[in-house]
């Protein structure tokens, strides 16, 4: 597989990314020193930063994963966002209702069910008709949305609130907090999205599944010759990368929103895009993407209390993934 | 051209190479696969740098920084992979690049189209879309297109490669017609045939160097191939063939082409255990549809059997599992996944048969023996085997393909050119190695559209004309022009 290395030129590149990032901190009228120093100190070195670092990780590692693996099989999701929203919907749905010992259980596999099935007809198209997965996911993207307002404005409406969301969901439906000490708090849904994670490197490198997988993406012509369907491997990938959506919107309700509401995601599965670029070639790597992302996303908020605009974060996140992108992505030279 | 050197990287591709071209000739440049033959034409035309070395025209040094500097000085080329953009008419590709002024008059450029073509014998229908016409006439638009730029010296990249015997020679002799006229004409090939026939002089190249340079006159066919290959070249002695049961059977194969026509016609032939089959034929004569049918990668109609096994409406990966093979035609994307290692390439394919699969993950035993023999076979330059396979240079590539399917215990080996882009010497031994595994009881059918390297190994020989099949008659096998004249039906 290819393997990551990075030469002096990116490197040269992502401080010249940089410092287009200090440079625009100095603009947005805030010292370099002073904002790396209110980073530190309310963001990393605080419990609750770490708190809300790992909260902000896990739906960017899960939507990571959705988008890496449909990347290794050729597919660009751009519809992480939109299976997000579905599964946090459908999720919601179920855990307002009790169901016993099974609620959360259920919530989570019908959160989940309901990402793929999003997904699915993403797959169908591309595979059986040529229809190409960037303009079908953007589509659902819209329509994921504005059903969603729909909903939250109708029938699962809270009929108490005055804004669009739904009911907060019954404690006994909560995921648990794994621990829990003073205003720090790690959620049992990250080793979820870390289990998945694990779970996507050991499909990806070990099974002859995740081979076929690969060599769909890489190059599917050869991959057909080589005797894989590549529909069903088509089919399959973007659906498994819906259902992995549709766990983060799952996870996102049942351990850290508890309602879903108007505006639910700040647009985590495109985040995630970037996730996934960043981690080249190994899924491993998304457990690190993820976590930084997740602290460039926790750092935003804090400096967005000094003054500095959040919108610095999305030009920093952006650089980088061009530069990423415009590495791993170039063409390389063909032998004959 | 006097002492050019090309290096690309740290590798040199030409050391200190003279060429010397008069005028009105037709000047034959043969030398096996990376000899540098293309490099030193690319570096004529502009399309490559030389890193040392002057080209002289007519006496006055020039330099071109790149092929539309050569083509205004008068040199143009027509390179093997061709140029043509099938969606556009013949009449947009001849001109594309080259148009008179920014508003293009086609009335106009039609009626000096029709003039070239008159001078060259050939016809064109102009506002054809180029995606129909064949390989042939594909070949005579570029050759029109140099011709539309006034070219006056033309630079052929294995021009016949995709011609029938007949159709060559009218190239040839129409090229005749252009150096009387006052052109040059110089021609890259590795069919010395050709080169003795219509040729005028020869320059042979080897491993970037000059080796010799001298009127056609002077020298002949074995003489060249020695100076091609470095020594003397061995004749391939015959393995007598005793053929052993049936293996496998097709019955009236109708294979659709890409534009809906029938490209394969209600083809029969069957392939006994002991035998190499060779299938000879012009290029685009069905025989890329008939390698697809077989392989299940495209539908078809009739019947295909194995043995007693019946094939017909299997998938591409059963048929793998009962012991078809394929060599794919184009490496780079049906063969190999240039981006992976030559470790992951050695099982695509392969992932699924009994040893490589163990349960649901790859056997990492059986993948690291496979990767050894798919190197080891024929002799392979590369690395480690966790090399990634784009780093392996063409003919290394097409080793490691064909070795491939000699892995775990082929039935029916399909082999599209299989020895294309590797030198005479590996040529030699991949053909023997799959004459090895046919009398190990396999059966191998070869597409080949170089005929006398079927004539030379092949058992039997099929002719495939217009998606149709015929069998060459015993006593016929070594006519070639009996069969070249089947190729086209003229018989």
């Amino acid at each position: 597989m290819k393997a990551f290395h990075m030469s002096w030129k990116q490197i040269l590149l992502a401080l010249a990314g940089f410092g287009v990032v200090i440079g625009a901190l100095i603009v947005a009228g805030a010292v370099p020193a002073e904002a790396l120093q209110t980073v530190v100190q309310k963001a990393l070195t605080t419990p609750a930063g770490w708190r809300d670092i790992l909260r902000e990780t896990t739906p960017l590692l899960l939507l990571g994963c959705s988008v890496f693996l449909a990347l290794k099989a050729g597919l660009f999701n751009i519809g992480a966002d939109g299976q997000f929203v579905v599964g946090a919907m459908a999720s919601v749905a179920i855990a307002l209702h009790n169901f016993g010992p099974l609620t959360i259980p259920l919530a989570i596999v019908v959160g989940t069910l309901a990402g793929g099935l999003w997904a699915l007809p993403v797959g169908l198209i591309k595979a059986y008709r040529g229809g190409h997965e960037v303009i079908t996911t953007i589509m659902l993207n819209n329509i994921a949305f504005f059903l969603s307002v729909f909903l939250v404005k109708g029938v699962l409406k809270d009929p108490e609130s005055q804004s669009p969301t739904t009911a907060y969901i019954a404690e006994a439906a909560k995921l648990p907090n794994l621990v829990q000490n003073g205003p720090f708090r790690l959620n049992i849904a990250l080793l979820f999205a870390i289990a998945v994670a694990l779970a996507l490197w050991w499909y990806l490198k070990r099974t002859v599944g995740g081979y076929e997988l690969n060599a769909t993406g890489a190059n599917s012509k050869a991959a057909k010759f080589a005797g894989i369907q590549i529909e069903k491997v088509i089919v399959r990938s973007m659906t498994t990368s819906g259902a992995i959506a549709g766990l983060a919107g799952a996870l996102q309700v049942l351990a850290y929103e508890n309602r879903f509401y108007s505006g639910f995601s700040p647009g985590y599965g495109f985040d995630a895009l970037g996730v996934a670029l960043l981690a080249g070639g190994s899924p491993l790597a998304l457990l690190g993407s993820g976590l930084l992302f997740g602290i460039i996303g926790k750092s935003t908020t804090v400096l967005s209390l000094t003054g500095v605009p959040k919108g610095l974060s999305f030009i920093l996140l952006g650089i980088l993934v061009i530069v990423f992108a415009s590495f791993r992505y170039r063409k390389e030279p063909s032998h004959d | 051209m006097t002492g050019i050197t090309k290096l690309f990287g740290t590798v040199e591709a030409l050391r200190d190479v003279d060429l010397t071209v008069q005028s009105g000739h037709i000047h034959a440049i043969v030398g096996e696969n990376g000899a540098g033959k293309t490099t030193l034409m690319k570096v004529l035309y502009g399309a490559h740098q030389a890193s040392d070395g002057q080209i002289n025209l007519n006496g006055e040094p020039v330099s071109f920084r790149d092929s539309k500097e050569a083509i205004a000085a008068g040199i143009g080329m027509v390179s093997q992979h061709y140029s043509i953009i099938p969606e556009l008419t013949c009449l947009q590709n001849l001109v594309l690049g080259a148009e008179p002024g920014p508003v293009i008059s086609y009335a106009a450029a039609e009626s000096r189209a029709n003039e070239l073509a008159k001078q060259m014998g050939f016809q064109f229908n102009w506002h054809e879309e180029a995606s129909e016409i064949s390989p042939s006439q594909g070949q005579k638009l570029e050759i029109l297109k140099l011709l539309w730029r006034n070219a006056k010296i033309l630079i052929l990249d294995e021009p016949t490669a995709m011609l029938a015997p007949d159709d060559a020679d009218l190239l040839y002799a129409k090229l005749h017609e252009l150096t009387e006229q006052g052109a040059t004409v110089l021609v890259v090939t590795h069919r010395l045939p050709e080169v003795m026939e219509h040729c005028d002089e020869v320059t042979v190249l080897r491993g970037g160097k000059l080796i010799d340079s001298c009127p056609v006159a002077q020298t002949n066919p074995a003489e060249l191939a020695e100076k091609m290959v470095g020594q003397a070249v061995t004749e391939h002695s015959p393995i007598p063939c005793n053929p052993g049961e049936t293996l496998l059977t097709v019955r009236n194969l109708v294979v659709k082409g890409d534009k809906g026509n029938d490209a394969v016609k209600e083809a029969s032939f069957e392939l006994k255990s002991g035998e190499l089959v060779g299938i000879a034929g012009v290029d685009g004569n069905g025989q890329r549809e008939l390698f697809y049918a077989l392989m299940g990668t495209r539908n078809s109609s009739g019947e295909i059997h194995l043995g007693i096994q019946n094939l017909t409406n299997t998938s591409t990966a059963e048929r793998i599992q009962s012991g078809i093979r394929l060599i794919a035609e184009d490496r780079h994307n049906e063969a190999v996944i240039e981006d992976w290692s030559i470790a992951d390439n050695a099982i695509l394919g392969l992932q699924r048969t009994n040893r490589v699969l163990a349960g649901r993950s790859i056997n990492r035993n059986t993948q690291a023996e496979l990767a050894k023999n798919v190197t080891e076979i024929f002799p392979t330059k590369f690395d480690n085997v966790n090399q990634k396979f784009r780093d392996l240079s063409g003919g290394n590539q097409q080793k490691v393909v064909a070795a491939r399917s000699l892995q775990e215990s082929p039935q029916v080996v399909l082999a599209f050119q299989p020895t294309r882009g590797i030198d005479l010497y590996v040529a030699g031994l991949v053909y023997d190695g799959l004459i090895k595994a046919t009398r190990e009881g396999a059966t191998v059918l070869v597409v080949s559209f170089d005929l006398d390297e079927l004539m030379t190994y092949c058992d039997r020989i099929l002719v495939m004309n217009h998606g149709e099949i015929a069998e060459v008659p015993a006593e016929l096998r070594q006519d070639r022009s009996a069969i070249g004249r089947m190729m086209v039906g003229a018989e």
